[in-house]
C-alpha cells in the first residue's frame, strides 16, 4: 500500500502547520458566520473584552460552544475511524460499520416510545449507551466467531440493519409529527448545543484520545501481521479488542452529543494517510486535525447557506463525503484490499 | 437429480396459506375469505364486501406476491453474478438509493421533469452502479468485504439526505417516512399489469439463464470452457435484476431483506442448482411477502403498517444470524 | 395587637404587590420561570403561542413561520401587524436571531424545543408549554398561562370568556346537523395519505367538546388510537364510516380525489349523502388557540348549515 510510505519529519511539520492554521482560520470564520452578521471589529471587542460594541451572547454563548463541540466530536470521530480502519485493515471501514449510529438511533427511539414523559435532554446519554451497546454486541459476536475483519464488518452491518429496521418500525408506527422529533437530532446537528454539552463530553473524549495515541505504536506492530506481533510479545486479539472498544466509546459519545455525522470517521483517516503516510503513530494526530476541520467547516457552511434555516452538519459531511468516497474508491481500485 | 417433492410441497402450501391469510385480514373485520368464494358464485351482483375483496384485497395480495417474486429473484441473480451470497438490494445500497430519489422528488416538487416513481428507479440504479463500481465492478470475483462496505457507504450517504428531509416540514417528513418503508395500502388493479408482465419476464428470463448461472458458479474459466461467455451472463443478469428491483421500488418503495433471505432459505432446501432455485425463490419470495402483507394489517389494531417495515423486521434477524454463522465466504 | 396585625398584613400586601410589579413566577412544563412584569419583547416558537398573543392584542417581536410567511395568516396579521422577525422553522429556530431580538420572554413548545431549553433560557426567561400534543382544552389553559405571563391575565380571562360564549353559540348551531347515529370526523389528506384526527388530538377534542360524536371513537370501541393522527386506508375508512367528513386538503389532487370513482368510497355514508366538506387544513391542523378556533368555528358552522339543509330536502 502506498499509504505505508512515511513522510519525513520536516514534511510532517509543514503539513501540521498548514492544518493548524486552516483550523484556526475556520474557527474564526465559524465565530463570524451565522444568522447575525458580526464585523471583525465586534469580534475582536468581544473576544478580548475591548471597549466598543460587543456581541457576548451570540459569540460566547451560542457560537463558541458549537465550535468547541465540533472540534471535540470531529477529532473523536476521526480517531475512532482511524482505529477501526487499522484493526479491520480495510480503507472502507468506519464507525458506522460497527453499528454505532444505528444503535444510538434505536436507543433514542426506544426511550421516547417507552418513556414518553422523558424530555429530549436525555438523548445524549441514551444515545451513547445505545451506540456502545450495539457496538459491544457486534464486537462480542465477532469475537466469539474469531474476530476476523470480514466477520466483524459483516456482523456490524447486520446488527446495524437490525437496529435500523427497529427505527423504521418506530417511525411508521408513530405517524404523528411529535414522535418524529428525535429525527432532528439524528441528522447530526450542532443546533442548540451549549457549554453544558461541552462540559459533559470533553473529559472522556480527551482521555480516550490520549489512550488511542498511546496505542498507536502497538497498532503499527499489529500491521506487520499477527505472527510478527506475537513474536514481539503482543496479544493481537486483545490489542484489537482494546482498540475497537476505545473507538466505539469515542464514536458513541460523539453520536450521543451531536447525532450522526456521516463519513467523518471514514474521510479523516484517509486524508491523513495521504498527507503523512499510513503509520498509525504519524497519521493519528493528523487525522484528528482533519476530522476537526471537517466538522467545524460543515457546521459553518450549514449556518451560512440559508439563514435563519440551518442545514444539519451531518448532511454536509455526507455531501462532502460522497464525492470524496468516489475518488477514493477509484484511486484505490487496483490496490489490494480486505 | 433428485426431485425434492416434500420441499416443493412445503413451498406451495406456504404460498397458499399466505395468500389465504393475506386475503382474509384487513381494515374491515366483516370481510373475509368467504367473500372470495361468494364472488365466484355471485359474479353478476357483488355485494359491498365482495367488491372490497375484488377491488382492494385481491390487487394488494397479488402485488405483494409479485413484489416477493421480484425481490427474491433479483437477490438470487445478484448473488449468482457476483458469486457472493450477501448480494441483495438492501445490502448493496440500492434500496437506500431509491429512497433518496423519492425523497428528492417529495422535497422538491416540480423540480424534476419526471414522475416521482421514475426518480426512485433512477436513484436505485445509480446507487447500484455506484456500489458495484466501488466494489470492483462485475469483471472479477468481488470481495465480500468490499461489497458490504461499499453498500454501507452508499446507503449511509443516501440516508443522511433522507433524514435531512425529516428536519423540514412535518408533512414532508411524514410522506418520506411512509414512502421509504414500502407501503402498498393504496395499490389497485391498475397498478398490476406492468408489474405482472415484468415479473413473468423475470421468471422466464431467469429460467433461461439458470444454466449459465450454474456454470458461473463453477468459475469463469469453466464457464468459458463450455462456450458460455461469462460476461454476457453478467450483463444480462445485472439488467434483469435492475429491472425487477426498479419496478418493485416504483410500485411500493424499497423492501428490504427478501432478496437476501429467500435465496438463502431456498438454497438450504432445494440445493444450488439454479434451474430449481429460480422457481423455488419465486414461490418462497411470494410466500414471505404474503405473510408480511397479512401481518402489516394486524400488528397495530385499527391501523396499518407499511409492508417494507414488516419485511425488514422478519429479515434483519435472519441476516444477523447469517452474519454470525455463515461459512460461505471462506470464513 | 389588632393594629399590629393589620400593619403586618399591609406590609405583606405591599411586599407582594411590589414583587408583582417587578417579576412573576410562571409555572410551566419544565419548571418555574421568573418572568419580568409586562414583558414587551416576546418571541413565540409555535403558532398557538402567536395565537394567544394575538388574542389579547400583543405583537411578538419574533416568531417561527417555517420560512413560509403565508403560515402566519391574515387573521393574525390583522392584529399583530407585519412588524415581526421570522426566526426560522418551528423545528429548529435560529437561536442567534432570537438573541439578536433581545427578548424578555420566549415561549417554547415542549415536544419541539425541550432539548434547547437551556440554550433558550440563556437568552431570556423561557416558558415551555405543550402545544403540539395538547388538545383543545389544554390550548385554552395555555392561553391563560401566556396571558398571566405577559401581565394580561385579566384581558385573557375576558377573551377566553368571550370565546367560550362563542363556543356555546356554535355548539347550539351545529346541533342542527346532528342526527341519530350520525358521526363526524376531521382529517387531513395529502396526495399520499389520509390521516384522521383521533379523539385525543386537538381537532378531535374540539369536535367532541362541541358534542359532535366522532366516527373514530364511535366505531373504535376497545380500540385505543395511539397516534393522534391515524393513517387510514380506504378499507378502514369504510369500516369507520363517518356520516360527515371534514377534510383539510394539503394537495391537489389529494388521495380522496383518486378514490372518487371507487364503489367502496361511494358506499361511505358521508360520500353517499354528499356530506364531505373541505376546510382549511392549515387553520384546522397546524394552528390552534382562541383565534384559530374561531376561524374553524366559522367554517364548521358553514358546513353544518349545509348538512342541515341537505337533511331538510
Amino acid at each position: 500500500m502506498s499509504a505505508l510510505i512515511s513522510s519525513s519529519l520536516q514534511q510532517r511539520s509543514v503539513i501540521y502547520l498548514i492544518l493548524l492554521s486552516a483550523l484556526v482560520l475556520s474557527c474564526i470564520w465559524g465565530l463570524k458566520i451565522g444568522a447575525i452578521a458580526i464585523s471583525p471589529q465586534v469580534l475582536a471587542n468581544t473576544l478580548f473584552n475591548l471597549d466598543g460594541p460587543q456581541q457576548k451572547y451570540i459569540l460566547l454563548t451560542s457560537r463558541a460552544p458549537r465550535i468547541v463541540l465540533a472540534l471535540l466530536t470531529g477529532g473523536a470521530l476521526a480517531i475512532a475511524g482511524s482505529l477501526i480502519q487499522a484493526v479491520i485493515r480495510n480503507p472502507l471501514a468506519s464507525p458506522k460499520v460497527v453499528g454505532i449510529n444505528s444503535g444510538a438511533a434505536f436507543a433514542t427511539c426506544l426511550m421516547i416510545a417507552l418513556f414518553p414523559t422523558m424530555t429530549l435532554t436525555n438523548i445524549p446519554v441514551v444515545a451513547t449507551l445505545g451506540g456502545a451497546l450495539a457496538a459491544t454486541i457486534v464486537l462480542l459476536g465477532a469475537h466469539w466467531r474469531g474476530l476476523s475483519p470480514v466477520r466483524l464488518a459483516l456482523v456490524g452491518v447486520a446488527v446495524g440493519m437490525l437496529f435500523d429496521s427497529g427505527v423504521d418500525f418506530y417511525l411508521v408506527a408513530n405517524t404523528s409529527p411529535e414522535k418524529a422529533a428525535p429525527m432532528m437530532w439524528l441528522t447530526g446537528s450542532l443546533w442548540s448545543r451549549t457549554w453544558s454539552h461541552v462540559e459533559a463530553v470533553w473529559l472522556p473524549i480527551v482521555l480516550l484520545s490520549g489512550l488511542a495515541f498511546s496505542l498507536s505504536y502497538q497498532l503499527d506492530i499489529l500491521r506487520l501481521g499477527d505472527e510478527t506481533a506475537i513474536g514481539l510479545g503482543q496479544r493481537p486479539a486483545l490489542m484489537r479488542f482494546i482498540a475497537l472498544l476505545t473507538a466505539t466509546v469515542l464514536a458513541s459519545i460523539s453520536v450521543g452529543v451531536v447525532g450522526v455525522l456521516g463519513f467523518v470517521g471514514l474521510m479523516a483517516p484517509h486524508m491523513a494517510t495521504r498527507l503523512v503516510g499510513g503509520q498509525t503513530r504519524h497519521m493519528l494526530p493528523c487525522a484528528m486535525l482533519v476530522g476537526m476541520l471537517l466538522v467545524v467547516l460543515a457546521d459553518c457552511v450549514g449556518r451560512a447557506l440559508a439563514p435563519p434555516i440551518e442545514v444539519s452538519a451531518g448532511v454536509l459531511t455526507a455531501l462532502f463525503g460522497a464525492p470524496f468516497f468516489i475518488v477514493l474508491m477509484l484511486k484505490s481500485d487496483r490496490e489490494t484490499t480486505g | 437429480m433428485i426431485v425434492k417433492s416434500f420441499q416443493w410441497l412445503t413451498l406451495l402450501v406456504a404460498l397458499l396459506l399466505g395468500a389465504v391469510l393475506s386475503l382474509h385480514v384487513g381494515g374491515r373485520a366483516d370481510v373475509g375469505i368467504a367473500d372470495l368464494l361468494a364472488v365466484i358464485t355471485h359474479w353478476d351482483s357483488p355485494s359491498l364486501s365482495q367488491s372490497i375483496m375484488v377491488d382492494i384485497r385481491l390487487p394488494r395480495t397479488l402485488i405483494a406476491g409479485l413484489l416477493g417474486i421480484n425481490m427474491g429473484l433479483s437477490g438470487l441473480i445478484l448473488q449468482a453474478i457476483t458469486r457472493n451470497n450477501l448480494a441483495s438490494p438492501s445490502i448493496l445500497g440500492i434500496n437506500q438509493g431509491a429512497a433518496l430519489g423519492m425523497t428528492l422528488a417529495i422535497m422538491l416538487p416540480g423540480f424534476f421533469p419526471i414522475a416521482d416513481e421514475a426518480m426512485a428507479v433512477l436513484g436505485a440504479l445509480f446507487a447500484g452502479i455506484l456500489t458495484f463500481s466501488f466494489a470492483g465492478g462485475l469483471r472479477a470475483k468481488v470481495s465480500p468485504l468490499r461489497l458490504i462496505l461499499s453498500g454501507v457507504a452508499v446507503g449511509a450517504f443516501s440516508f443522511a439526505m433522507v433524514r435531512f428531509s425529516f428536519t423540514l416540514d412535518d408533512e414532508v417528513s411524514r410522506d418520506v417516512i411512509l414512502w421509504t418503508t414500502g407501503d402498498v395500502a393504496g395499490v389497485r388493479w391498475h397498478d398490476t399489469p406492468l408489474l405482472l408482465a415484468l415479473s413473468l419476464f423475470g421468471i422466464i428470463a431467469s429460467v433461461l439463464l439458470a444454466h449459465r448461472f450454474n456454470l458461473l458458479a463453477l468459475g469463469e474459466a469453466a464457464s468459458q470452457g463450455v462456450g458460455a461467455n461469462p460476461h454476457i451472463t453478467l450483463v444480462l443478469g445485472a439488467l434483469i435484476a435492475a429491472t425487477l428491483t426498479g419496478i418493485s421500488v416504483s410500485v411500493a418503495g424499497p423492501i428490504a431483506f427478501v432478496g437476501l433471505v429467500i435465496p438463502h432459505l431456498c438454497r438450504a432446501m432445494i440445493g444450488s442448482n439454479h434451474r430449481q432455485l429460480v422457481p423455488a425463490v419465486a414461490l418462497g419470495g411470494a410466500a414471505l411477502m404474503l405473510y408480511a402483507e397479512a401481518f402489516s394489517k394486524i400488528v397495530i389494531t385499527g391501523e396499518e403498517l407499511p409492508l417494507g417495515v414488516i419485511a425488514a423486521i422478519i429479515g434483519a434477524p435472519y441476516f444477523v444470524y447469517q452474519a454470525l454463522f455463515s461459512k460461505e465466504m471462506g470464513l | 395587637m389588632g393594629r399590629f396585625l393589620s400593619l403586618m398584613i399591609a406590609g405583606f400586601t405591599f411586599i407582594a404587590s411590589t414583587q408583582g410589579l417587578a417579576a412573576r413566577e410562571v409555572q410551566h412544563e419544565l419548571g418555574t420561570t421568573t418572568v419580568a412584569d409586562q414583558p414587551k419583547r416576546i418571541v413565540a416558537l409555535e403558532f398557538s403561542f402567536v395565537d394567544s398573543l394575538a388574542a389579547v392584542g400583543v405583537s411578538p417581536v419574533g416568531l417561527t413561520d417555517d420560512n413560509k410567511p403565508e403560515r402566519i395568516t391574515k387573521e393574525y396579521r390583522d392584529i399583530i401587524g407585519n412588524d415581526f422577525v421570522s426566526v426560522g422553522a418551528r423545528k429548529s429556530p435560529s437561536l442567534e436571531l432570537i438573541a439578536s431580538l433581545q427578548p424578555d420572554l420566549i415561549i417554547a413548545d415542549k415536544t419541539r424545543h425541550s432539548s434547547a431549553y437551556k440554550a433558550l433560557s440563556a437568552i431570556a426567561p423561557t416558558i415551555v408549554l405543550d402545544s403540539l400534543t395538547g388538545n383543545y382544552q389544554s390550548a385554552l389553559k395555555q392561553a391563560q398561562v401566556i396571558g398571566d405571563a405577559i401581565g394580561k391575565g385579566k384581558e385573557m380571562t375576558a377573551r377566553i370568556a368571550a370565546h367560550k360564549a362563542r363556543f356555546e353559540e356554535v355548539k347550539a348551531k351545529v346541533a342542527t346537523a346532528k342526527k341519530q347515529g350520525r358521526t363526524f370526523q376531521f382529517g387531513v389528506v395529502s396526495s399520499r395519505g389520509l390521516y384522521l384526527h383521533a379523539p385525543h388530538s386537538y381537532n378531535g377534542s374540539l369536535l367532541q367538546a362541541l358534542d359532535l360524536p366522532l366516527a373514530l371513537s364511535a366505531n373504535g370501541e376497545g380500540v385505543s388510537y395511539e397516534s393522534a393522527y391515524v393513517k387510514t386506508t380506504l378499507e378502514q375508512l369504510s369500516q369507520i364510516n363517518p356520516g360527515v367528513l371534514l377534510l383539510g386538503r394539503y394537495s391537489t389532487p389529494a388521495l380522496t380525489d383518486d378514490w372518487a370513482d371507487e364503489a367502496l368510497f361511494k358506499s361511505i355514508d358521508a360520500v353517499k349523502n354528499d356530506q364531505v366538506y373541505y376546510v382549511s387544513g392549515h387553520t384546522w391542523a397546524r394552528l390552534r388557540g382562541v383565534v384559530a378556533a374561531e376561524v374553524t368555528f366559522d367554517e364548521l358552522v358553514n358546513a353544518m348549515d349545509q348538512v342541515a339543509k341537505k337533511d331538510a330536502k
